[in-house]
């Protein structure tokens, strides 16, 4: 009987160490992508930030300044863009974000544009309004991408389509903390404090060409497709994150576990040694 | 040196190149535009197509530029272009099976309105960095 229970135990071992050896191997890819995601994420700060204080310039140095990007649309219902992962084995990555989402969009009416495998996925079993479900995957959006998704959320803004666009995704806080995050992308209106007004006072002094509408009309996609494409960088950071961080306590885990088992494993072998020696005496004693 | 004006451009990739120059040239939304030196407080979105560096020892850089906006202000010029690549990094093969491969594809047809003019821009994209790198 020991014997058995001795060879399953060694298979369970043998099957944990199979499971810990892919469990490493995903937590230093994870690791090492993660890097470069980092980097990639954090150097398109600086073409936002130029952006957007030129975007306030023009919103605040123009008086009779209007643009329809700057006013709340008529229309009630509110499009969301859902920056998810591809892939599951990322701790709670997805799941905070799908759970953070559904608090969002309780009480509109909305329509969703999921980024990700995992966003389309979910939101197509909610049988939720798609707007397009052509980005499913996060990792081979590209910035031409993005800029195309900025241009028909534009468009479809501007014929009321909707009144309000906002965008969920996951911010990377640190390598141990990614927290899900929604930002207001239309209308714009974080534009009318001068804050980031720190360039030398050239007021109206400014040549627009061909107008200070038409450039403001121009470059909000513009700016919308950098905020798009930096936010689907961080979120790929943070998946990175998450998911380095949930292997390498499921390899943890799966190292206590083989600890526990060869305990186990070495008192049934010396059971059973015990056992074969008090068989063997007690045969002796018999003769 | 009076005739030179410092200049940056920033990509969402990062700095793609700071200093100084004698002359920007670039494809705006309504034609070629070139900005010297003391140009007046100026800015403009950016069109697609090849824009010229003039650098402050009369070299002269040639890049593919798509997209974006270009501010001048206070003799500091700022080029923040969706995309920017300069004529030595194109690589050419690339942009010449992209080329093929959407043209392919526009012939071909059948493909939904989104599809279509996403392939309409990858083309388009891929004739300015084919003629970008020519020069």
């Amino acid at each position: 009987m020991a014997a058995a229970n001795m060879k399953a135990v060694k298979l369970r071992i043998k099957s944990v160490q199979n499971t810990m050896q892919i469990t490493k191997a995903m937590q230093l890819v994870a690791a090492s992508k993660l890097r470069r995601a980092k980097d990639k994420a954090m150097s398109s700060k600086p073409y936002l930030r130029i952006m957007k204080r030129t975007l306030t310039k023009i919103a605040n140095e123009n008086t009779d300044f209007q643009s329809p990007f700057t006013v709340p649309g008529a229309s009630e219902r509110r499009l969301f863009i859902v920056i998810g992962g591809d892939r599951g084995l990322a701790g709670g990555y997805n799941a905070n974000l799908f759970k953070f989402v559904e608090k969002e969009i309780e009480g509109h009416d909305y329509d969703v544009l999921p980024i990700g495998k995992k966003a389309v996925e979910y939101f197509r079993r909610k049988k939720a309004g798609i707007f397009t479900d052509l980005y499913a995957e996060v990792a081979k959006v590209s910035i031409s991408e993005c800029f195309r998704i900025a241009k028909t959320v534009c468009d479809a803004y501007l014929e009321g389509r909707y009144g309000h666009v906002s965008m969920c995704y996951t911010n990377f806080v640190s390598m141990m903390s990614q927290v899900p995050k929604a930002s207001a992308l239309l209308p714009l209106s974080d534009f009318e404090n001068p804050e980031y007004d720190d360039t030398p006072d050239v007021k109206n002094m400014i040549l627009y060409e061909p107008s200070g509408e038409e450039v403001f009309n121009d470059i909000v996609p513009e700016y919308l497709a950098g905020i798009l494409y930096t936010s689907i960088n961080v979120s790929v950071a943070s998946e990175l994150a998450a998911r380095r961080t949930a292997m390498e306590a499921a390899t943890d885990n799966a190292s206590e576990m083989i600890e526990k088992l060869s305990l186990y494993y070495n008192r049934a072998r010396q059971a059973s040694i015990t056992q074969e020696i008090t068989e063997i005496v007690a045969g002796a004693e018999g003769s | 040196m009076a005739n030179t004006f410092h200049l940056q451009i920033v990509t969402v990739d990062g700095l793609a190149y700071e200093g100084n120059v004698q002359r920007v040239t670039i494809r705006s939304v309504h034609g070629d535009l070139a900005i010297l030196a003391r140009h007046i407080n100026y800015c403009t979105a950016v069109g697609m197509g090849t824009a010229r560096v003039l650098m402050e020892d009369g070299t002269e850089r040639t890049a593919a530029c798509i997209g974006g906006m270009l501010s001048m202000m206070a003799n500091e010029c700022r080029l923040l272009p969706t995309t920017w690549e300069w004529s030595e990094d194109i690589d050419v093969e690339r942009a010449q099976a992209a080329k093929a491969r959407a043209e392919a594809l526009l012939q071909q047809g059948g493909l939904s309105e989104e599809r279509r003019i996403l392939t309409e821009a990858r083309l388009s994209r891929a004739l300015v960095r084919i003629g970008s790198a020519k020069k």
